[in-house]
């Protein structure tokens, strides 16, 4: 696989398996992990155990299986709200994720952040951000960073098509561009902004791809549902970057299974819709690739299991799990552990 | 050409004065006769002038640190060449962990009587604390201002009135104007009447549910403070250097109270008429008769983990708050034991009023030279010794007088044999 | 020793921060190869080179946010915002992202960075690059706030800003970039959270910042020759830390406390103060706290009116001395 050719829309392995059984089988188990993961969030919502809200992936597992293998160790990760995948993705325990989210003291942030903050920076996920766009520019600047001590890390962004029409949006393409910045900004375009039909909103087809050209970037349009494009296509972008190359930005089309948040029932999405994509559920897909290269039904059962068993852990430590002490109130407001604005 | 600065004289019996607060900065200009630096001593806190122009160059002594008299604090000249600093420290910042989430500023408790006197006369907060302090009398300022054709008093008029009263009082004239009538005849019995400020008739009415409540017992037990004298004596003026006030028995008694505490819980709790809440902290609450300010009891928190001269220093600075009326809530609440210190005039043993919802309050007294019999191997002596009386009211619902006792007891035998010598050596 | 101006003070705090550590860098709209537009930053392109004084396109968002993500991971990036008022622009980094990241992360993620920002009116810049908004800062909670108002403080407040690590507002002021001061040979460094006393007094405490610090020190002096009132003025420097035991010393002092505030009247800085003072020190108090403030509305370009908006030496002699002997 040359690096900086991305593979097409649709397109198959070619001869040789370039991406490898053990990476399959990787891709596999991030996909169903995470997939087992979010569906045990959404039962705790409906049992009140976690409050609040929550932005849930349910059927965007490839996207964020198919970088998270393809990023190295210190390679850095910025998400949205909609970052639980992406942080279990590099890594980071089920416990943490869903004890975060049930604001547990066994949170990955002992419940301060909450669902929409997910930040795990032994594992490089430096941030889920709640502010549309934000982090855009934030991922320029680790990007920058990297540039700046000739460092080798690539800093990926992820965000949804919604993302794409914000200000910050335009002045971080822009920056990433005129600095050749080590950036891949990742677009997981699942047609709705919030609750309204992408297409409504955005004066292009391709909300992402269709801006890249103002920046100077080529215009890479992606199935977001199948791991291994998403591999192949993060590996190209990470590599391009990591040799100097400059930013990419890709857009991964997929569709997300629930809701924007637990709270929208999600009536706004034309009759028949959700049943096609239901029928390109990443999972689907995957299980298929699998069994082509030649993967036992046992052994992917196996690995269907242990997800299983793993949520089940996870659950019954984050139900046992404490609420965080109280003096946490106060800690971490500034860099001494404290929250002093006065003498 | 460098010059230094010196801690200046600050009056006759002045040995040392702290440093509070550095008006200059390391590399200002300083100009003679300005503002450089404010010290306390145990007399005063004065300003001190720069008796030099040049460059503050070097600052030897901090703020927070004591000098002696004639120390060099600080130097002024030309600069070396390039100062050498290390990444500097994030701000002084270190918010007091105590300081609750909900108590970003410190109300201060206190009233210092009505902001409204009488004929409609409005007295300034400053003005009101400062009479109340001094024991004044308000309505006697307030027809002054009136006099005068003005609705307020303010500090300046109290201040007058205060060296008026340092005078010697002219001799009374057969009558006064009209309408001041003075408030001290009394038509019956015909001896004066004092009236109480609101202060000392809230405080009042707190002793008096206190005593009525709770059923008071008093016991006593005699204690030897001979060895507690002698390492008194012994680190008297180390301590009076280290630390700018004096070491006196208050400390070792709280000490050894704490130490006590420990085996006895129950004396350290709380009582709400049902149950009995032990404590596993000890706040230890110093009453301080604030004469026209009433009584107040600030706590020292977690008293327990003090050794001797932390105590000291922490009851101290409590002590100094409640008589510069800066107490705060925060000061006044959670206490768990009190101690009442009534030894100033010589007298044998107080009981003293419980601190409701407190179970129990220690009182000492006079501690001084008397016959006392001291066994030794060859037999039994009359020796001078330092005798105290140490005693407790406590509430009889809580538990018995043997507990008491007990308590009482040991505490007796911590003060007496205890290596005091220790505590003061480790800590200087 | 030498007399340096306010501006030429800002590169060299800068320049001294950078050559003492490397990660050190500096971002922000034709700062670079123009020196700065108030030349407040000539000369650090040619020591440092393009690599550490960027020059950037207009894109606030993406200069604050890049500052963020490089003091996230590991810089200690200085980022200009032009004009003041551009805040308004980018202000989600400021509320929303770089205050709360270490909170919300749970103590995960650092972000130290400074924000430098040329502030303040009596330029006649007009009502959008005029507004004095040290306190749209000093409300957020998990960012520090400090306005020096002399070269030496300048350089001394950037060094203790480059090096503290949480991200620090740093409000520099338009009008004193031409004044002069003294200012020693050698690194400066200061401390966060520290007031100064310009003048002790011992008949009101008058609290001042940036532009009003000298106002009111001039102020002080006519008080002191005209009025014999002799007046303590504190330069309050630092915001947030906040140096409270200063002021309210001062005010057990005094009995009185003035503020002088270019902010407009509303939620200006100098009402938190007021309000501290009004609890804790209450009981020091001899008469109402009075604030000295640009009335409450947006400001004119015409000189005369801007002249009458801020408030001036004259005022604060006026109104000071109306209220004490009144």
């Amino acid at each position: 696989m040359e690096s900086g050719k991305i593979a097409a829309v649709g397109s198959e392995p070619v001869g040789n398996d370039d991406i490898g059984l053990e990476r399959r089988l990787e891709l596999f188990r991030l996909q169903v992990e995470i997939r087992d993961c979010e569906k045990r969030a959404y039962d705790l919502f409906l049992q009140n155990l976690i409050k609040g809200t929550s932005h849930l992936s349910l059927g965007q597992e490839a996207v964020a299986a198919g970088f998270g293998v393809a990023m190295r160790k210190g390679d850095k990760s910025f998400c949205t709200y909609r970052g639980h995948a992406h942080t279990l993705a590099r890594g980071a325990s089920m416990e943490g994720m869903l004890g975060e989210l049930m604001l547990r003291d066994i949170g990955l942030m002992r419940g301060k952040g909450g669902s929409m903050h997910l930040t795990s920076v032994e594992h490089d996920v430096l941030g889920s951000y709640a502010i549309i766009g934000a982090h855009l520019p934030i991922a320029c600047g680790s990007a920058w960073r990297a540039q700046y001590l000739g460092e080798k890390d690539v800093s990926v962004c992820f965000f949804g098509d919604g993302a794409t029409n914000i200000g910050a949006f335009h002045e971080a393409l822009n920056f990433a561009a005129i600095w050749k910045l080590p950036v891949v900004f990742v677009c997981e375009n699942n047609l709705y902004m919030e609750y309204t039909p992408i297409s409504e909103v955005t004066a292009v087809k391709h909300p992402a791809a269709d801006r890249a050209a103002s920046y100077g970037l080529e215009s890479i349009v992606i199935d977001g549902n199948d791991a291994d494009e998403v591999y192949r296509t993060a590996y190209a972008a990470l590599a391009k970057a990591r040799d100097g190359g400059g930013p990419s930005i890709i857009e991964c089309l997929t569709y997300r299974h629930s809701g924007h948040s637990r709270a929208d029932p999600a009536k706004y999405r034309p009759p028949g819709e959700l049943e096609e994509w239901l029928k390109r559920d990443p999972l689907i897909i995957y299980r298929q690739r699998l069994k082509e290269f030649g993967v036992a039904d046992d052994a992917i059962s196996a690995i269907e299991s242990e997800s299983k068993r793993k949520v089940e852990a996870a659950t019954a430590a984050c139900k046992a799990a404490p609420q965080a002490p109280v003096d946490l109130l106060t800690a971490d407001v500034y860099a001494d552990g404290g929250w002093a604005w006065r003498n | 050409m460098t010059a230094t600065i010196i801690m200046p004289q600050l009056g006759e019996t002045v040995a040392e004065g702290k440093i509070l607060a550095w008006f200059k900065s390391v590399g200002d200009q300083i100009r003679e006769g300005e503002n450089l630096f404010e010290v306390e001593t145990d007399k005063v806190t004065v300003d001190v002038q720069a008796i030099v122009s040049g460059r503050l160059s070097e600052i030897r002594v901090s703020a927070g640190e004591v000098a002696k008299i004639g120390d060099v604090v600080a130097l002024v000249g030309p600069a070396v060449a390039a100062v050498d600093v290390r990444s500097a420290p994030t701000g002084v910042m270190r918010q007091p962990a105590w300081r609750a989430a909900f108590e970003e500023v410190s109300t201060p408790i206190g009233k210092f009587g009505p902001a409204k006197g009488p004929d409609g006369v409005r007295i300034t907060p400053l003005a009101r604390r400062l009479i109340a302090q001094a024991g004044l009398d308000l309505d006697r300022l307030a027809q002054d201002a009136r006099r005068r054709g003005s609705n307020r008093v303010v500090e300046a008029d109290v201040r007058a009135a205060l060296a008026q009263e340092t005078a010697p009082a002219p001799p009374a004239p057969a009558s006064l104007s009209t309408t001041a009538a003075p408030p001290q005849r009394s038509a019956q019995s015909g001896g004066a009447v004092v009236s109480l400020n609101a202060v000392r008739l809230k405080t009042g009415e707190r002793l008096a549910e206190n005593w009525r409540n709770i059923p008071h017992v008093f016991q006593a037990i005699e204690v030897d403070f001979t060895s507690i004298d002698r390492a008194r004596r012994k680190h008297k003026d180390a301590f009076q250097q280290a630390h700018g006030f004096s070491l006196t028995y208050l400390p070792f008694i709280a000490r050894a109270t704490c130490l006590a505490l420990q085996a006895f819980p129950n004396v350290n709790a709380r009582f709400d008429g049902k149950a009995l809440t032990l404590s596993r902290e000890t706040h230890l609450g110093i009453a301080v008769d604030l004469s026209h300010n009433g009584l107040v009891v600030p706590v020292v928190r977690d008293a327990g983990d003090l050794a001797l001269v932390g105590l000291a220093k922490a009851m101290r600075r409590q002590i100094e708050k409640a008589r510069a009326g800066k107490l705060t809530p925060d000061d006044l609440a959670g206490g768990t034991y009190s101690i009442s210190n009534n030894g100033a005039f010589g007298t044998s043993f107080t009981a003293p009023i419980i601190n409701a919802p407190q179970v129990a309050i220690l009182s000492t007294d006079a501690i001084k030279l008397k016959p006392a019999i001291v066994s030794t191997s060859e037999g039994d002596f009359i020796a001078a010794r330092m005798m105290g009386v140490i005693g407790q009211s406590f509430d009889h619902r809580a538990f018995d007088g043997a507990y008491s006792a007990a308590f009482l007891s040991r505490l007796k035998q911590i003060l007496e044999d205890r290596n005091w010598g220790d505590e003061l050596d480790g800590e200087q | 020793m030498a007399e340096l101006t306010y501006r030429d003070a800002v590169a060299r705090g800068i320049a001294q921060e950078m050559e003492r550590d490397d990660r050190v860098v500096f971002l922000g709209e034709d700062i670079g190869k123009a020196g700065g537009v108030f030349k407040a930053t000539v000369g650090l392109y040619e020591k440092f080179g393009p690599l550490r004084v960027r020059d950037t396109p207009i894109s606030e968002q993406a200069i604050l946010g890049a500052a963020m993500g490089a003091a996230m991971t590991g810089l200690r990036p200085i980022a200009e915002l032009m004009f003041a008022d551009f805040l308004a622009v980018c202000f989600d980094y400021v509320a929303n992202e770089m205050s709360k990241l270490r909170y919300m992360t749970n103590g995960q993620l650092s972000c130290p960075l400074v924000v430098r920002t040329g502030n303040g009116g009596g330029v006649r810049f007009g009502a959008q690059h005029s507004q004095s908004i040290e306190n749209w800062t000093m409300m957020i909670p998990g960012v520090k706030v400090v306005a020096p108002s002399s070269p030496v403080d300048v350089i001394g407040l950037m060094a203790a800003a480059v090096r503290d690590p949480d991200p620090v507002i740093f409000h520099e002021h338009k009008a004193l970039y031409a004044t002069k001061g003294e200012v020693p040979d050698g690194e400066i460094v200061d401390v966060l959270g520290i007031a100064k006393i310009l003048r002790p007094g011992s008949d009101c405490t008058i609290a001042a910042l940036g532009l009003m610090a000298p106002r009111a020190l001039e102020a002080a002096g006519v008080l002191a020759r005209e009025h014999k009132i002799d007046a303590e003025v504190i330069d309050v420097r630092s915001l947030v830390p906040l140096d409270t035991q200063t002021i309210l010393g001062s005010i057990a002092k005094t009995g009185r406390l003035f503020t002088v505030e270019e902010n407009p009247r509303l939620c200006g800085w100098g009402a938190e103060i007021a309000s501290i003072a009004a609890d804790e020190a209450f009981w020091d108090l001899d008469g109402p706290i009075v604030r000295i403030t640009t009335p409450h509305i947006p400001l004119p370009a015409a000189d005369h009116l801007e002249d009458l908006a801020l408030p001036s030496a004259a005022r604060i002699v006026e109104k000071v001395c109306r209220v004490l002997n009144g």
